[in-house]
């Protein structure tokens, strides 16, 4: 839920790295952390296990552009991963603006990657959010790994719904189509708070066609 | 879930007429009320030494942690927490379904009157959030050009 105040003159919005456990979100907040000016950017606190595995959430705060003498504010989380970690999950997604999806391109990882999205509408179905209402983009992670599917049938298992969003072939870890994906997400939400309609209808097309390959059959995120 | 759209001038000096009387009351540093997502709704006293954003984005975080514990002995969620350190304190209650509001203070006062105060403010907040409008929108527009000119962010 974005917040303006008219006497601080600043306007807040939440946006959440959703996706399966290891596929690389808590890397794209530090990458963004690591790279944007500090002057536009708070600590980057991260509730983690020993393991470096996200316990709670990660959590980012970026100053961005300025409108009209408004400082747009942008509270960057991450959720946890893990299956047992929905109802942290909920948590973080309350109040969400936008969501960056993280799928993790590897092929073992891709009932995860269906299985996390399903938990994400089903996340957002509770408060009442349709995934189709709230800007959201696609990243294709670790495209330099070996074993890794084709774009086109990531495509086919994530962005095959009748509304395509834009997606995008990512490496965290050297920040590869990092900041492309959160400029994107950020431009929609900024888009649907400046005309209170949606996304702009000019936004660029995915990476990729869907293709169905002959590979293992796993439900796809428009059959769920 | 309430929508709390914008917060106009009025709004905001009626909030901080509210928070100031109570950090006068109460003797605390600092209080800080947020939606139960981490967002900042409105906030008083000396914010110099902390980041706020990341206090709202913990207490959040920390509210909504301690629901399942409550629930184990039969309460909906627990109205408030506190955290005592060596000499700095935090204390945390709720507003309503959808606000909680955290004062910070120190050696100069104590809990009990941080607790006392801190109901009588809480209803205030609530009234005053409640009359708020969500249907009359946030009254901001501004050209898709303004955004679309650059990206939001740049990589050093």
């Amino acid at each position: 839920m974005s917040i303006i105040n008219y006497a601080s003159r600043e306007i807040q919005f939440k946006i959440v790295y959703y996706g399966p456990a290891l596929c690389g979100k808590t890397t794209n907040l530090a990458y963004i952390h690591e790279r944007i000016s500090p002057a536009n950017r708070g600590d980057l606190v991260s509730l983690a296990t020993a393991a470096d595995r996200t316990l709670f959430f990660d959590f980012l705060p970026l100053n961005a552009v300025v409108i009209k003498g408004f400082v747009t504010k942008f509270q960057l989380y991450t959720v946890p991963g893990q299956v047992i970690y929905n109802a942290t999950r909920q948590l973080v997604l309350r109040s969400v603006d936008g969501v960056v999806f993280v799928a993790d391109s590897q092929w073992e990882k891709m009932e995860e990657n269906v299985e996390s999205f399903r938990n994400l509408e089903e996340n957002l179905a509770q408060q009442n959010i349709s995934i189709d209402e709230i800007p959201y983009v696609l990243q294709y992670n670790k495209r330099d790994l070996a074993n890794i599917a084709p774009v086109n049938y990531l495509e086919f298992l994530l962005n095959n719904r009748k509304k395509r969003v834009q997606s995008f072939e990512v490496i965290s870890s050297t920040g590869q189509n990092v900041f492309a994906s959160l400029n994107a997400v950020s431009q929609m939400l900024l888009h649907k708070f400046s005309k209170g309609d949606g996304v702009p209808a000019a936004a660029p097309p995915p990476v990729a066609a869907p293709v169905e390959p002959s590979a293992p059959k796993i439900a796809t995120t428009s059959q769920l | 879930m309430n929508s709390i759209p914008a917060l106009t001038l009025e709004n905001v000096a009626s909030l901080d007429g509210i928070l100031g009387d109570f950090l006068k009351k109460a003797d605390a540093d600092l209080t800080v009320v947020i939606d139960r997502g981490g967002n900042v709704i409105s906030q008083f006293g000396d914010i110099s030494v902390m980041d706020v954003t990341i206090i709202a984005a913990l207490a959040a975080g920390s509210f909504a942690a301690t629901k399942e514990l409550a629930r184990r002995i039969g309460e909906v969620e627990f109205n408030a927490l506190y955290h005592q350190g060596n000499g700095s304190h935090i204390f945390m209650n709720s507003v309503d379904d959808d606000t909680i509001m955290i004062t910070i203070f120190g050696k100069r006062t104590t809990v009990g009157l941080v607790r006392f105060y801190s109901a009588a403010t809480a209803q205030a907040v609530s009234q005053l959030l409640k009359s708020l409008d969500p249907s009359a929108g946030h009254g901001f527009t501004f050209d898709a050009s303004d955004v679309t000119a650059g990206p939001v962010f740049a990589d050093r």
